[in-house]
């Protein structure tokens, strides 16, 4: 079976959590033996996978970078305005001709999608498969011409992204790619509801396959870091606890519990450490924050993190603190799990289906969080049991990136059934 | 002939409430006495009163023939005591029927034999005294939290005058023996174990409603047959009390199970006895057990209670505060103290969810072992504190601390 598929973020080019999930379910299938054609909107002469065949949707042109660039702020306030400030930036940048992309974020995902139909007649497949509303257009282009069965994977709505701000367009065309569709492949059974429930779709069309994560990248013990360490004599260094956020600074993501639970457990742990990784609209206000609760000293911004430093994050960390309004899925707990660091993380998370051994709190429950942290942290066989059985946990098959991409290819036989059904 | 021991444990934990960092020294409630009273009077109206209305009756039908052995926990009396009168009472017309045989246990249902000597003595006493004083009757067969027991504990057992224990008849200790007789502790001879037939038993206590089990649906003719030629000289089934209404629930069919079983057996010749009875009895052979053995989980050891590091820093917490407790002289943290000793603290921080793991997520009130934990702690450093502050010669150390932590909060 080969699957076309139509990605938006691949490594190197990524903004968040959907090239991991894009590239850990590539890997996935190719390891079960499924083929993958993968199409970007971003040129790719090499493929990172030797099985996989990476197809661009433009030329080889450096310049063409900016595609990439300019699609990745799916931020929390609409994701069209912020494309425009960032498309705006990168415009003065760029080299040569980026008059050939369109002016803002929807005309882009039309460009991408006018080139789906083009290359669904060149490149040989048995099934399309997409990621998100950006790629849903490209998909149904590309059933048209081939007529091959289509399936939507849903990572995360315009809901989850911007709440009450949702953009009514990018949710018309989320209904539109869903819709369309001959199977709906959720990341979880929250989001699953939401698709139910906000977009009307029927449940019995929407599989639910949580995330795997890739057990490649890590060796057993590695070495935890300790950046922090307080030189108590000449030969003794007591370890300063580290509190992590690790995610897009946006109301999506809920950083502003995150200080507030800080400022409350300083008053218990003065010694303790926050670390806040990541970019976001609300930076300027987590800072001032900070400096109001008295912990400015304490509380680090460290902006974007990348490949193996996010890795060394996690080991650094006692405890990483996801407190996401909403978190459809939410990789970050699969990654700190599986770094051996234990993890709260909100009750409403799709990721809280899936794992046992992490605290599930409330995002707004800053006594239920400040209560668990300062107890990992007073505690070390709080934070050994966590730790240990949180990472026995993650290394079990259901999180392996075969298992994902087995169920999806469950989802991809169904899709051919219900399509050949419909014809 | 074979004769057929039923025994039943009853207890009650006083539960924990969410008892958060910010508690700590505000001299708050440990308890989440709503719940407990709640949880309480639910499983009465289940499983107590029905099964106690049942079981008199079928004493009483069968002319004493029918006999039954019960082991009610302190903590369990207590919340009789301060909710459910009516149903101690309940318990007592029971007893009053001269079938029912009472045991004696830790009064807190506690694992104080793993912990501490005296303080497993201290509620070994008070339980007997207060079985005495509300049921008119001295227990002399013995039986420990969850059965454990091994060979150490016996002369402790033996010293407090008992005659017989309850234990696990486990596969690791029984190798090729029957647990169908009575026998002999190498560590005390003159005590005798009882070993539970756990195959028998557990056809009751957890596959009753079980309908992928083979032995369902189990009636009472066809269990009857299974205990008739079991063979051996007593057949020792050991169950919880719960099973009857709680656990299995009364549309499982298990109290008209119960109501025929009697009648079954004595058809087929079999005899009802009680613990103490089998305690007088030559035993067939000395029993030794190395290591403490329960009749919890697939491992009947003590992995349940102190199988993680969780549950061996709190023990450990918790014994550490014992002479503090003890040296502040004040009666009501004392009782506190007590409440925290009980197992099910402990059990509620078992991580071993996922094999049989699931029979200790339905029991317990938090949403995870860690939440477990935390509450925990956070109650015994309280504890800690206010028993420090009570004790003159620590008063001024304590201040200090109290006030760092009040300008750090500041």
């Amino acid at each position: 079976m080969r699957v076309l598929m139509f990605g938006w973020e691949f490594p190197p080019f990524q903004a968040g959590g959907l090239a991991t999930a894009t590239v850990g379910l590539v890997k996935g299938l190719l390891r079960n033996r499924t083929d993958v054609t993968l199409v970007v909107p971003f040129p790719a002469e090499d493929s990172p996978l030797p099985q996989l065949k990476l197809v661009s949707a433009d030329g080889p042109s450096q310049d063409q970078l900016v595609v990439h660039r300019i699609a990745s702020p799916m931020t929390a306030y609409g994701g069209a305005t912020e494309y425009q400030e960032v498309f705006s930036t990168i415009r003065g940048k760029a080299r040569g001709s980026s008059a050939v992309y369109g002016a803002d974020l929807f005309q882009e995902v039309e460009r991408y999608a006018g080139l789906g139909g083009e290359i669904a007649s060149r490149e040989a497949h048995d099934v399309i498969d997409t990621h998100d509303w950006i790629t849903f257009a490209a998909g149904i282009a590309a059933r048209k011409v081939s007529g091959k069965p289509l399936v939507a994977h849903i990572h995360a709505t315009e809901f989850d992204r911007a709440g009450a701000g949702a953009n009514p367009e990018i949710c018309h065309r989320e209904w539109e790619g869903m819709t369309a569709a001959d199977r709906i492949v959720a990341n979880s059974h929250a989001l699953k509801r939401i698709c139910v429930e906000r977009y009307q779709l029927p449940a019995s069309k929407i599989d639910v396959v949580h995330w795997g994560i890739d057990g490649d990248g890590f060796e057993s013990n590695q070495r935890r870091e300790t950046p922090f360490a307080v030189q108590t004599s000449v030969r003794r260094a007591r370890k300063v606890p580290i509190v992590l956020f690790l995610g897009r600074v946006t109301w999506q993501k809920g950083p502003d519990y995150f200080i507030e639970m800080a400022g409350r457990v300083a008053g218990y742990l003065p010694e303790a450490k926050f670390i806040v990784a990541g970019q976001g609209d609300m930076l300027p206000h987590l800072v001032r924050r900070s400096a109001e609760l008295g912990i400015a000293d304490r509380v680090h911004f460290t902006g974007g993190v990348q490949g193996r430093d996010v890795h060394r994050l996690y080991r650094m960390a006692d405890v990483c603190v996801m407190p996401s309004v909403s978190e459809p899925f939410g990789l970050v707990a699969l990654e700190s799990l599986r770094n051996g660091t234990p993890c709260i993380i909100p009750r409403t998370a799709g990721v809280a289906e899936a794992i046992t051994n992490a605290f599930k709190v409330d995002f707004w429950d800053v006594d239920a969080m400040t209560d668990q942290i300062v107890a990992l942290l007073r505690y070390p066989e709080l934070r050994a049991e966590l730790s240990h059985n949180g990472e026995a946990e993650l290394k079990g098959r259901r999180f392996s990136l075969e298992e994902p991409a087995r169920l999806t290819t469950q989802s991809y036989a169904r899709a051919m059934t219900s399509s050949a059904g419909s014809m | 002939m074979t004769e057929i021991c039923i025994y039943a444990q009853v207890h009650q934990p006083f539960r924990l409430r969410q008892f958060r960092l910010f508690d700590i020294g505000t001299d708050g409630e440990y308890f989440d006495n709503e719940n407990n009273r709640r949880l309480l009077r639910r499983v009465a109206d289940k499983c107590y009163l029905p099964a106690n209305r049942l079981l008199a009756d079928l004493i009483r039908r069968s002319n004493g023939e029918f006999k039954v052995a019960l082991s009610l926990s302190g903590a369990l009396l207590d919340q009789l005591a301060e909710w459910a009168p009516d149903v101690l009472e309940s318990f007592q017309d029971l007893v009053d029927t001269g079938g029912v045989e009472l045991l004696g246990e830790t009064y807190f249902h506690s694992l104080a034999s793993l912990a501490s000597e005296e303080e497993f003595v201290e509620q070994v006493e008070r339980h007997r005294r207060t079985i005495e004083r509300w049921f008119g009757q001295r227990p002399t067969v013995f039986r420990n939290t969850e059965l454990i027991y091994w060979d150490a504990l016996a002369p402790a057992i033996s010293r407090l005058g008992f005659r017989g224990v309850m234990v696990e008849g486990a596969d690791h200790v029984m190798g090729w023996r029957s647990p169908n007789h009575v026998y002999q502790a190498v560590t005390a001879p003159e005590l005798r174990l009882l070993p539970r037939n756990y195959r028998l038993s557990d056809d009751v206590g957890f596959r009753f409603s079980n309908r992928d089990w083979d032995g369902w649906p189990l009636t009472a003719p066809k269990y009857a047959d299974w205990l008739a030629s079991s063979g051996g000289d007593s057949l020792h089934l050991f169950v919880d009390y719960e099973t009857f209404g709680e656990h299995q629930w009364a549309d499982t069919g298990i109290f008209d199970f119960l109501s025929h079983l009697p009648g079954e057996c004595l058809k087929r010749g079999l005899k009802f006895v009680h613990p103490s009875r089998l305690a007088s009895r030559p035993p067939v052979a000395p029993l030794s057990f190395e290591r403490p053995t329960s009749w919890a989980d697939l491992e009947r050891d003590t992995s349940a209670w102190l199988g993680n590091r969780l549950q061996t820093a709190a023990q450990k917490r918790l014994y550490g505060l014992r002479e503090a407790v003890l040296r502040s002289g004040d009666p009501q943290r004392l009782e506190q103290w007590r409440r925290l000793t009980t197992s099910d603290h402990l059990y509620y921080m078992c991580t071993k969810w996922f094999a049989d793991g699931d029979v200790h997520k339905y029991f317990s009130p938090y949403e995870s072992p860690y939440d477990a934990f935390i509450a925990f702690m956070n109650v015994a450093q309280d504890l800690e504190q206010s028993v420090a502050a009570l004790t003159p010669a620590e008063a001024e150390e304590v201040d200090w601390v109290h006030l760092a932590g009040l300008a750090c909060v500041a």
